[in-house]
């Protein structure tokens, strides 16, 4: 019976209308949007990526190889499967454009294409015209197109010429679009396209020299990727080839979208925490109306489980309607921003209504709400019916009843469960989770600091004869203050973005303020054996030049380990995604330190061997005497490991993850790597005298690539802003509902303060000086938090230096003031005009 | 009788009702003397209270005027009206309104700051001891009971020694001992300070302290009443 009796009382409780759920709503409907949409992007991504799959990868299926084309039977095989293939290679170089002394030089990607490409979309260029044709050139030489970042780099136009190592082109037009060009993933210098042919005199494309091919086939509709897959993998058995089909045309970026997807709800989720703040104040304020209604109910003879489930039935309600505000939301605002965000992304996206993240983004809000409304709810249980006759107001204190509280950490453990499963980032997501909770408590003990700070000092003698001061203080620290949503509300959201702002400086600082001192000034590739010499005297020869470091250079996939698939033994680790450098040498390199075992004797001819970075090894649970295999341009190599050595990647020096004895790779066609530390004015001439001596290899200025890393991260870091902004509006909602909220009691504040003789002028210095303060702690405790997640990030997951920034602090902590001073005063006006007779009369 | 502290003169007040305009008070013309306490006494909604905020500038008047020590209240503006209860004004309600914010000894502080007093404490502080709560100074309102919400209240309305001191049924909320323990003290402040003190309330037997009785009835002073102990 108590079902029917509860429900047929919160329908009646709710017929007084939703005004006062107004930040309620705001606050679930602002978290559950900003969850489903972030989602519904990725999955329109996703759903873009899987519809253009094809087009992406540029063929229904790819085999890719490194360092060489394919066999003559390899080549066989992967024709007797398709309808059509084509043949692609990718290499960096350098475009050289010469105008009588003046010789510019631009660092590029090479796409080496025939005849069938592209199998799937259409090459975009300018002026429009046929693609093929623009390859063939003119005037006896062939064309190219290329992108036009390093055209205007290089200042050129079309029917201007350059050189790719000897051999010179035509610009035939401008690239606008490569249909293929998002699966390629991160690369150092813009797209070059050209005829492979057309490279046959350029001495870019010899043995050794670093370069990928792709075999891009054209597949009968009915053909079966997996089947096929399995089929190469047997056929193609030791190629050492890299199979990617178009179930998944573009791995790199759909997994780098999920993951960016991924940990963007998971900052909508510290959105819909500080939303919680806000509904849990909302229900709060309700109940603190409803006790003389409770206490009446009690009178009547309703037990508290009936008490309970009217208030749990109405709060429900309200959830289910805040929920479905926020889903129309959340899925209606990327429909409409769909052409915005299809024209800044590089990947096709397929916007649509998508119901998995609206049902991840429903639960998230249902389980947040439940979180945060369930200890105010059980305090209807202790309302007695005497609170009627009671003079002073029913404040329950203290913790709710121990089942509650187990309850709450049971839907704690839910959401975080849920949360870690649905981002498949389950460290990441525990370790937020933590660190959202452990600011929570921060914040809860802050505002309680704050408050306690605030009595003190407005009872201190200090403060005697500041009547406005003294007054802000009081109400900041007494009893029913605003203090301590607003510091969680406000705090948690500024958290984030102090967070963000004190990692983001940080990085930006370490690769500016530390990179360059120990950095070198260009990383040389492609440099063949029999150059070498010539190469090292040329530079020795030079002043400016302070070091040279060179070490031959091959490239392989680690294979197996120990006989097994090395996936299996290692899992995921990214030194067995795609294929790795190896280096060998006789000695151990200068200054290496060996962690364990032995570098083989500089005599050594034996069976071979290997020495592995030591970090990475124990991260992969390598240990000395483990054989791995290495595909080394389709031919296996098994080695042992027999020794670990620390490799420094912190200094963008030459470092290698493999090394092995010379005897092992003997035969190996490959080139060297070098690196030339070197004054910065004197780079410019110290490329133009290597560029003119080798033109086929390819020179990459480590300061550039340091530039496009750099912005890769800016794209990174504002990604996250625009999330944990959508957590600053939420807490600005908050803020807002607490300043609602407040006005009648500063209303009735003011009307006594008149009837004592305080101006108006008084009572608003007092109303604005008490929000001031407020944002001020919400920005302090925002500064402390932010900094402390900034120093355990940069410390202890980017390993670098941590320094604190005092500018975005100082932002974050005027952004708190402003944010509450604005919220404060647009909420005191009613206050200010309200007449004092009125008021009073209106308690009395 | 010596000079008038506060005159009214054909005074009127209507409100805006959810029926219309409601005529509340309906020509008070009306003097208090200086040193005199006056009883406003009358049935509910007789307009006792509202004449009592007229008095102290909390409500403005429709139309007439009230002059008090000097100063035409219904030509002050907001700010200055409230500068003019600082310096000669203290009310008593009937519902205490402290402010919930601040303890006993703030409460009372504030109107001695606002009107720029240096040892506002201090004085704050003995006001409290005066009425007995000396050892509850640092207590919240909420912590309190109702007489004791009241005590604090007097203080802080007697402490800046107001010419003028109003109450508005200061017992109304309080049992029958609390409430004669009240008025003892609301007399004996407006005794020691030598305060012009309008009372109103429902019991005659406490308008019967004062010098002169007024009753109102529908807006309008029904008659005035020989003051009790002045016959005496």
């Amino acid at each position: 019976m108590t079902l029917p009796i509860a429900f047929r009382i919160a329908g009646r409780e709710l017929r007084g209308g939703l005004a006062g759920f107004r930040v309620f709503l705001a606050c679930l409907a602002l978290g559950v949007a900003a969850i489903a949409a972030v989602g519904t992007v990725r999955e329109s991504i996703n759903a873009g990526l899987e519809r253009e799959g094809a087009v992406i990868l540029g063929g229904d299926a790819s085999i890719g190889l490194t360092y060489r084309f394919a066999e003559p039977e390899e080549r066989a095989w992967i024709e007797s499967v398709s309808e059509t293939v084509s043949e692609i290679v990718d290499f960096r170089s350098m475009a050289v454009v010469e105008r009588g002394e003046v010789v510019e030089r631009g660092l590029t990607q090479v796409k080496a294409v025939d005849d069938a490409y592209p199998l799937y979309g259409t090459v975009g260029i300018e002026p429009e015209s046929d693609f093929m044709a623009a390859l063939d050139g003119t005037g006896g030489l062939p064309g190219a197109v290329m992108d036009r970042v390093l055209v205007d780099r290089l200042g050129l136009a079309p029917g201007d010429t350059f050189r790719l190592g000897t051999q010179d082109f035509v610009l035939s037009a401008v690239l606008t679009r490569e249909p293929d060009g998002a699966g390629g993933g991160f690369g150092l210098g813009p797209r070059t396209i050209v005829r492979t042919t057309a490279l046959a005199n350029s001495g870019l494309l010899q043995p050794g020299t670093l370069f990928d091919t792709a075999y891009r086939m054209r597949l009968d509709p009915g053909t079966d990727l997996a089947t096929l897959q399995a089929q190469a993998a047997t056929a193609l058995e030791g190629a050492g080839l890299r199979w990617r089909d178009a179930r998944n045309g573009a791995p790199g970026v759909a997994e780098f979208v999920d993951r960016l997807g991924a940990f963007l709800v998971l900052v909508g989720l510290a959105g819909l925490a500080v939303g919680g703040v806000g509904v849990s104040a909302a229900v709060r304020a309700y109940l603190d109306t409803k006790i003389g209604v409770i206490a009446t109910l009690k009178t009547l003879g309703a037990d508290r489980r009936t008490v309970f489930l009217t208030y749990f039935l109405q709060i429900g309600a309200l959830t289910v309607l805040g929920i479905a505000l926020g889903l129309l939301l959340g899925a209606v605002a990327p429909l409409a921003l769909a052409p915005v965000i299809e024209a800044r992304l590089p990947v096709p996206a397929a916007f649509g209504v998508h119901p998995g993240p609206l049902v991840e983004a429903a639960i998230y809000g249902a389980l947040t709400a439940l979180l945060f409304t369930l200890w105010p709810l059980a305090r209807t249980e202790e309302v007695r019916a005497a609170a009627l006759f009671r003079d002073a107001v029913f404040r329950p204190t203290g913790l709710p009843r121990p089942i509650w509280v187990a309850i709450t950490l049971a839907l704690l453990g839910l959401l975080v469960s849920l949360a870690a499963w649905l981002s498949g980032l389950a460290m990441l997501t525990l370790w937020a989770a933590i660190g959202m909770v452990a600011a929570f408590l921060a914040l809860i003990a802050a505002s309680l600091g704050v408050r306690r700070l605030a009595r003190r000092l407005a009872r201190s003698q200090a403060m005697r004869g500041h009547t406005t001061a003294r007054m802000a203080f009081g109400s900041v620290g007494g009893p029913g203050s605003e203090t301590t949503s607003v510091v969680i509300s406000l705090g948690l959201g500024l958290s984030v973005l102090a967070a963000i702002g004190q990692i983001d400086s940080n990085l930006r600082g370490a690769i500016a303020r530390d990179l360059p001192e120990v950095a070198p000034s260009y990383f040389i590739v492609d440099i063949q054996n029999d150059q070498m010499d010539g190469f090292r005297a040329l530079l020795d020869a030079n002043p400016a030049v302070e070091d040279v470091q060179s070490a031959p250079m091959l490239r392989g996939i680690i294979t197996q380990i120990n006989g097994r698939p090395a996936a299996e033994v290692a899992g995921d680790h990214w030194v067995l995604e795609g294929d790795r450098g190896i280096t060998y040498s006789a000695t151990p390199p200068e200054g290496a330190v060996i962690t364990a075992g032995q570098f083989w004797d500089a005599d050594y001819t034996g069976p071979p061997q290997v020495s592995f970075a030591a970090e990475e090894a124990e991260e992969m649970g390598l240990t000395l005497g483990d054989k791995i295999t290495i595909n080394v341009l389709g031919r296996d190599i098994e080695a042992e490991i027999t020794s670990f050595r620390e490799v420094d990647f912190s200094t963008a020096g030459i470092g290698f993850i493999l090394s092995m004895n010379p005897g092992a790779l003997a035969g190996a066609p490959h080139t060297h790597i070098a690196t030339i530390y070197a004054e910065e004015a004197a780079e410019g001439a110290i490329l133009r005298d290597l560029a003119s001596a080798y033109p086929n290899i390819t020179a990459i200025r480590v300061r550039d690539a340091i530039d496009r890393v750099t912005d890769v991260l800016g794209g990174i870091a504002a990604a996250v802003t625009y999330g944990a902004l959508a957590t600053l509006i939420t807490g600005g909602i908050v803020l807002i509902g607490a300043a609602a909220a407040g006005e009648r009691a500063r209303t009735y504040e003011a009307a006594v303060l008149k009837t004592l003789g305080a101006t108006r002028r008084a009572i608003l210095a007092n109303f604005a000086l008490r929000s001031a303060l407020l944002g001020a702690a919400a920005g302090i405790v925002a500064v402390i938090a932010g900094g402390l997640a900034g120093w355990g990030v940069t410390t202890q997951v980017m390993n670098t230096d941590f320094v604190f920034e005092p500018g975005s602090a100082i932002a974050i902590v005027g952004a708190g003031v402003l944010a509450t001073l604005i919220a404060g005063l647009v909420f005191a006006w009613r206050p200010l005009a309200a007449r004092p007779a009125g008021v009073l009369r209106a308690r009395e | 009788m010596s000079d008038t502290i506060l005159s009214l003169d054909d005074a009127r007040l209507s409100l805006a009702g959810n029926s219309g305009q409601v005529d509340i008070l309906r020509g008070i013309t009306l003097e208090v003397a200086r040193g005199e306490t006056l009883g406003l006494i009358g049935p509910s909604g007789s307009g006792k209270s509202s004449l009592l905020m007229l008095m102290g500038g909390l409500e403005r008047a429709t139309s007439g005027r009230i002059i008090a020590l000097g100063h035409d209240l219904t030509a002050l503006g907001e700010d200055a009206l409230a500068r003019f209860r600082r310096e000669h004004m203290g009310v008593v309600f009937q519902s205490f309104h402290l402010i919930p914010t601040m303890t006993a000894l703030e409460n009372v502080a504030t109107p001695l700051e606002l009107a720029g007093h240096g040892d506002a404490f201090d004085r704050a502080a003995a006001e409290l001891a005066l009425v007995g709560l000396a050892d509850r100074m640092d207590h919240y309102p909420t912590q309190m009971s109702g007489g004791e919400q009241q005590r604090v209240a007097l203080a802080r309305a007697a402490a800046p020694r107001p010419d003028i001191l109003l109450a508005d049924e200061p017992t109304g909320n309080l049992d029958g001992a609390t409430g004669e323990a009240i008025m003892d003290l609301l007399f004996g402040l407006r005794d020691r300070h030598g305060s012009t003190l309008v009372l109103v309330t429902h019991a005659r037997e406490l308008a019967e302290r004062c010098d002169r009785i007024v009753r109102l009835r529908d807006g309008l002073i029904d008659t005035g009443e020989a003051p009790a102990r002045a016959a005496e």
